[in-house]
């Protein structure tokens, strides 16, 4: 479990984790995880399936609150604070960090401009110039903006998979979030949509720091800075086995463990 | 799009004002989230408050009279103006219930099943007419039931008031949702039994009469139970066609009484007495109703797995 | 030929068996729509001395025989549509609430026992409903809620004159069907509601959404067809509820504009003036139910069409 920040460039910590669990009615899922998430950086979360990663990336919106018979124990420090501090408004951190999800989900019943405008206009943004500003830059930077400009009153499920899953990225980076959480955003997509979203990513970390889900390690080897690889334990629980550099990871893993997933003995 | 600045990324100044309009309304909406969150159950109590009242008032005032073998073997007596008890039973309306009931589902359950097989199967001219018939009959309002019986039965046919007119009345009732119910239930069975049946060699017909058919089987028999359920509790339909004799008869074509019926004559009665009865037939009613829509239910789940 | 004798035999034995299965079950088909033509047809025919000589003062004219001999059934239309619309207005509010905090606020063991008891509720025989309203929340509002009704502002153009209430009122025709058609919509909302995807519904909290904010902007708008779909099938219920409003809405034979008066339905209006009705006032009542059996099915079909919409939609996303 090596946490290895490269010195010889200042990167700042978006997001710490701190011997991080996730229990779902006291049986384990996740346990011990600890690394830091480098800011304006991709950093992937790699591993089998059951590994506990998705829990993991859940944990860290505190999306894990819907659901009664979930625990989550450990630190997750945003800004040096711990988010599931008695303190922190879960709405506000939500406007935080932005999360896009594994199928597309755009809001049925609105239109493109609505499904972009939905975070701010929840947050009670009101003033139209502003929205107008907000939905055009978000969807500029997913690469959305050329294609719907003409078309921003059409209702959201016209548009293609691939054309959807941008905008739910827009969506979220409409209010202008620290951290985007990608939950395996191409698993559904066709192979074009998903080289134009892994395209998009290099863009992303110019305005947030993204952290994404992915059971395709070829993606994380293309778009991430920073690697994570969890395994599930022998007690059926994901545990963190290695935390480096992606060309590390990929290269010259220090565990064995890793160097087997990377080179495709197990899956 | 308002003005002609093209946005490309948001701006330090636009991100700024997004944090800050935000966190200025953010107390706002939790408020109100966390009043709504209040008032929805509010709804919840509000709606529950009348129907628990109802619920009530059925088992506390008319539990003593399904207490007592009476009220069952008792024929209907006269009442006095200032006596509580002692009005006797409600045998005859229970026998004459059941013989209604029990014709009309003799008359509706062949016709309405076979109609709905015939729907589950065939997708001619004919099938979608009939379709739109039964949807549409199936929410009739059941006054018109009982307006067909008196207008065709008694007028025209000159049938005198009897169990029968009532039961046609109700047959016309239960026809449509049994059709539907039977259409809906045959073509849930899944489609590997027929194509099993038609890779062994059997004609299209006798695989729907020996695999369909017997697979839909429970569910079937569960949407009969609750149209049944349904016919027992309508009064409309009957209540000025079966002729209100108390007695108990085989014989359909006599006059007899009906629990809806006679709850109904009890509620607008001016004797005490017999408005307090009619909470007992209340009971009666929800009971019979009850017991039949769970073991409906308990059937259509045995279906449901059997497929699952 | 591989045919032979025995199987040619066979052949034709379920040959003859196939045309019987069809002939009888397109017989049995074929009955059932003679007997829906029979249906109507035979109250279409029976009303028709009223319906060709008179057919839009039927719906118009506002008196019920007589003198006159003309029969107006606008005050049992006006009162159909008061007492219907007004307990659909109460369902579906109270229905909303009670569906959002049956799917996502009350706690799971609850939540079986309280589905369950919502669908037997809806099974209960309509004249139950009328045996409550009229021994129970009659009288209850007579003693306490009527006379706290008469402090509201301009109780005395809507209400009536507080002297003048009567136990049998539109009002109380009004609580009781919305009271009975509660758990049909309920029922049908619930799943609809419950039936929205939970992806949608993390979404909007991950853009920071508050409860509610996800219920009215995510939630509801996705139910809203189904919604409308169930509200329209409430509507036909209560439009054609005989029994639970007999005893409970009076049966004055005019316009009411008071709700604390007694008032009229179409169906309750046939049901009440069918003992002593002379022969063209049964025609005239027969001619009324073909109006009813019309607004039923107007209301039928919206329902069903909003609901096959709502699972179309569902199925898609």
């Amino acid at each position: 479990m090596t946490s290895n920040v490269d010195t010889s460039v200042a990167t700042s910590v978006a997001m710490s984790l701190r011997n991080v669990g996730v229990s779902f009615d006291g049986k384990s899922a996740v346990g011990g995880v600890t690394f830091d998430v480098a800011r304006n950086r991709v950093t992937s979360m790699i591993g089998p399936s059951g590994s506990g990663k998705t829990t993991l990336l859940r944990a860290l919106n505190r999306l894990h609150d819907l659901n009664a018979s979930a625990k989550v124990t450990g630190e997750i420090l945003l800004d040096g604070e711990d988010i599931y501090a008695r303190s922190v408004s879960t709405t506000e951190l939500r406007s935080r960090i932005g999360m896009v999800f594994q199928r597309p989900n755009p809001f049925p019943s609105m239109s493109i401009y609505d499904n972009v405008a939905a975070g701010l206009r929840f947050n009670g943004i009101k003033k139209k110039s502003l929205i107008d500003e907000a939905v055009e830059s978000s969807l500029r930077v997913s690469a959305l903006w050329d294609e719907v400009q003409n078309r921003l009153d059409v209702m959201a499920s016209n548009l293609s998979g691939g054309q959807q899953q941008r905008l739910c990225i827009a969506r979220a980076l409409a209010i202008g979030p620290e951290i985007l959480l990608m939950d395996e955003p191409t698993a559904s997509l066709d192979p074009i949509s998903t080289s134009q979203i892994e395209e998009l990513m290099g863009t992303l970390t110019k305005y947030t720091t993204v952290i994404i889900v992915t059971h395709n390690m070829q993606q994380a080897a293309r778009v991430s800075d920073d690697c994570a690889f969890l395994l599930m334990d022998e007690d059926r629980a994901g545990k963190l086995i290695e935390f480096a550099p992606t060309q590390k990871i990929f290269n010259n893993p220090d565990d064995e463990r890793t160097l087997d997933y990377i080179n495709g003995r197990f899956g | 799009m308002s003005n002609t600045a093209t946005y490309t990324e948001l701006s330090e100044e636009t991100r700024a004002e997004i944090r800050r309009v935000s966190d200025a309304k953010r107390q706002g909406r939790l408020v109100r989230s966390s009043i709504m969150k209040v008032l929805a159950p509010l709804a919840l109590l509000f709606a529950a408050v009348p129907l628990i009242s109802l619920l009530v008032n059925l088992i506390s005032k008319g539990g003593r009279y399904l207490a007592h073998w009476s009220f069952y073997s008792q024929v209907p007596s006269s009442p006095s103006l200032f006596s509580e008890s002692s009005i006797g039973g409600v045998s005859t309306a229970i026998t004459g219930s059941l013989l209604i009931v029990l014709c009309a589902a003799v008359l509706s359950v062949p016709i309405g099943v076979t109609a709905g097989v015939y729907l589950a199967e065939n997708e001619t001219r004919l099938a979608k007419v009939l379709r739109v018939i039964a949807s549409t009959m199936s929410g009739a309002p059941s006054v018109l039931m009982g307006l067909f019986a008196i207008g065709f039965l008694v007028v025209t046919l000159k049938i005198q008031a009897s169990a029968f007119d009532g039961a046609v009345a109700l047959a016309i009732l239960m026809l449509p949702v049994i059709t539907i119910a039977t259409e809906i239930a045959v073509r849930n069975v899944p489609s590997t039994y027929r194509e099993a049946g038609l890779a062994l060699g059997a004609k299209k017909a006798r695989v729907s009469m020996k695999v369909i058919i017997p697979a839909a089987r429970s569910a079937i028999m569960s949407a009969i139970l609750l149209a049944i359920a349904r016919a027992v509790g309508e009064t409309a339909p009957i209540v000025f066609v079966i002729g209100g004799v108390a007695k108990t008869t085989l014989n359909p074509f006599n006059p007899v009484q009906a629990l809806p019926a006679l709850l109904y004559s009890d509620i607008g009665s001016p004797y005490p007495a017999l408005r307090n009865e009619a909470w007992g037939i209340g009971l009666l009613l929800v009971l019979f109703v009850f017991v039949l829509s769970f073991t409906a239910r308990l059937w259509s789940a045995r279906a449901a797995r059997k497929f699952s | 030929m591989l045919q032979t004798n025995a199987s040619t035999e066979v052949a034709s034995a379920t040959s003859v068996e196939r045309s019987l299965y069809s002939t009888v079950l397109t017989f049995c088909a074929g009955l059932f729509t003679l007997i829906a033509l029979l249906f109507v047809g035979n109250l279409v025919w029976r009303a028709w001395p009223i319906l060709s000589r008179q057919p839009l003062t039927l719906v118009t004219g506002t008196s019920w025989g007589g003198t006159i001999g003309s029969y107006g059934a606008w005050p049992q239309i006006f009162g159909t549509l008061q007492t219907s619309v007004g307990a659909v207005i109460i369902a579906v509010i109270a229905g909303l609430g009670t569906s959002i905090s049956i799917v996502y606020l009350i706690p799971q063991r609850v939540k079986l026992i309280t589905i369950t008891l919502v669908e037997l509720l809806a099974a209960v025989p309509s004249i139950v409903y009328g045996c409550w309203g009229f021994l129970i929340l009659g009288p209850y509002m007579t003693k306490y809620v009527d006379p706290a009704l008469a402090h509201l502002p301009f109780a005395k153009y809507w209400l009536g004159n507080p002297n003048l209430y009567t136990t049998q009122s539109v009002l109380l025709g009004i609580f009781v069907l919305a009271v009975m058609v509660l758990p049909t919509f309920v029922a049908i909302s619930r799943e609809v509601i419950a039936s929205v995807p939970n992806d949608l519904i993390e979404a909007s909290y991950s853009l920071g959404g508050s409860w509610w904010q996800t219920m009215s902007k995510v939630v509801l708008p996705a139910s809203k067809i189904g919604i409308f779909g169930a509200a329209s099938l409430a509507l036909a219920r209560a439009a054609g509820e005989t029994v639970a409003i007999l005893f409970i809405i009076g049966g004055f034979g005019g316009v009411q504009t008071h709700l604390l008066y007694p008032g009229s339905t179409l169906a309750a209006w046939i049901a009440s003036q069918f003992g002593e009705a002379t022969t063209s006032g049964i025609a005239a009542l027969m001619a009324m139910g073909v109006l009813l059996m019309i607004i039923n099915f107007l209301l039928a079909i919206i329902s069903r069409r909003m609901l096959a919409a709502q699972r179309r939609r569902m199925a898609r996303v």
